[in-house]
């Protein structure tokens, strides 16, 4: 994945803080512009002189990441669906339209907030309730 | 003598709302779970808050220390080569294969593809399971050195999907195996199957290995 010229002189430009940190959460060394931050607190950089879709990279806040924690429209913007990011897009700013969600909800699978089945029709069978008249 | 086992939302509603508007007729006796479910207004449950975990909580004795370190460890080395064996039985199959393809390259997060079950931790279902097929998958997994997990991808293999109703097809790889993760899609896409990867990776890092064997 990485070179070793590269990643020396990656490390040169960011430096040896940014370098361990970079490490510890995207496994590669990489350095490039701070294009914009989303409300969640995770960076998203850019390097155009990267190979093709390597250019774009976001540095998460939380260290159990996910990618299910960007926004939306920054998660457009780092998969290469759009080419601006919504900072720069004025069609893209969040929270504009009155269909677009307030929030963004995490994944909660395998918490207790998970997804739970339920049926929305009424039941075929109906269980027999014992029930003993007081004499 | 209504049942104790009714949830929660149910009993924190008032007791008008839990009843049609039309129905004048006298409350059943046999009420139970289910039909107060179909009693509810048809709206989802309220989602929970999310509580942390019992594996968040922090560590008060020193083996607890040294072996969450210890499965800390056991549990790095298992998500970082985790060997699938190859269970492509349709369409899910191709976008299994583009996950292992220069594109997405699983190559490099130690996913590497094997052709026997007895070398394979993960079994990643992918596809429609056919009554005929059930046997020789059931034995496939059987086959599989513990630990072992299985994905199921795709809208088939999680349910039926489109074959639900067909007279030869088993509605759902969980009515034969256990499964860990369930990757909905008709086919998911590579990203979505790598995502479902990375849920496993996450289910991974909560297992309590070592912590578990002390408790023993």
């Amino acid at each position: 994945m990485s070179s070793i010229s590269r990643t020396l002189r990656n490390l040169r430009k960011v430096g040896i803080k940014d370098f361990w940190h970079q490490l510890n959460y995207i496994g590669d060394t990489k350095a490039g512009v701070l294009v914009g931050t989303d409300k969640f607190g995770n960076k998203f950089f850019e390097d155009k002189d990267e190979l093709p879709l390597r250019t774009r990279w976001v540095d998460f806040a939380k260290h159990d990441f996910d990618s299910a924690q960007i926004e939306p429209l920054w998660h457009a913007w780092i998969a290469y669906t759009v080419d601006t990011p919504p900072t720069q897009d004025p069609i893209m700013e969040t929270g504009k339209r009155a269909w677009s969600p307030k929030d963004q909800v995490p994944n909660r699978t395998a918490t207790l907030g998970s997804y739970k089945t339920y049926s929305t029709t009424k039941p075929k069978i109906n269980a027999w309730e014992p029930f003993a008249a007081p004499r | 003598m209504r049942p104790p086992t009714l949830i929660k939302y149910t009993a924190s509603l008032p007791r008008g709302r839990l009843l049609p508007a039309f129905s004048a007729a006298p409350v059943k006796r046999y009420s139970t779970e289910q039909t107060s479910h179909a009693r509810l207004p048809r709206t989802p449950p309220p989602v929970r808050p999310t509580l942390a975990l019992s594996t968040e909580k922090r560590p008060n004795a020193v083996a607890e220390y040294a072996l969450s370190t210890l499965d800390g460890l056991v549990n790095w080395a298992r998500q970082g080569s985790l060997w699938p064996v190859s269970f492509g039985l349709a369409c899910c199959a191709i976008e299994m294969m583009h996950l292992s393809m220069p594109r997405y390259d699983n190559d490099r997060q130690g996913i590497i593809f094997r052709a026997s079950p007895r070398q394979a931790d993960v079994m990643i279902v992918a596809g429609t399971v056919t009554n005929k097929m059930a046997p020789a998958l059931r034995q496939i997994y059987d086959q599989m050195p513990e630990p072992r997990w299985v994905i199921s991808m795709g809208s088939c293999a999680n349910g039926g999907g489109y074959y639900h109703y067909s007279y030869s097809v088993v509605r759902g790889v969980d009515r034969l195996i256990p499964v860990d993760i369930f990757v909905p899609g008709c086919p998911p896409t590579a990203e979505a199957l790598q995502y479902g990867i990375f849920q496993l990776q996450k289910k991974m890092r909560r297992t309590k290995v070592t912590r578990m064997w002390y408790r023993k």
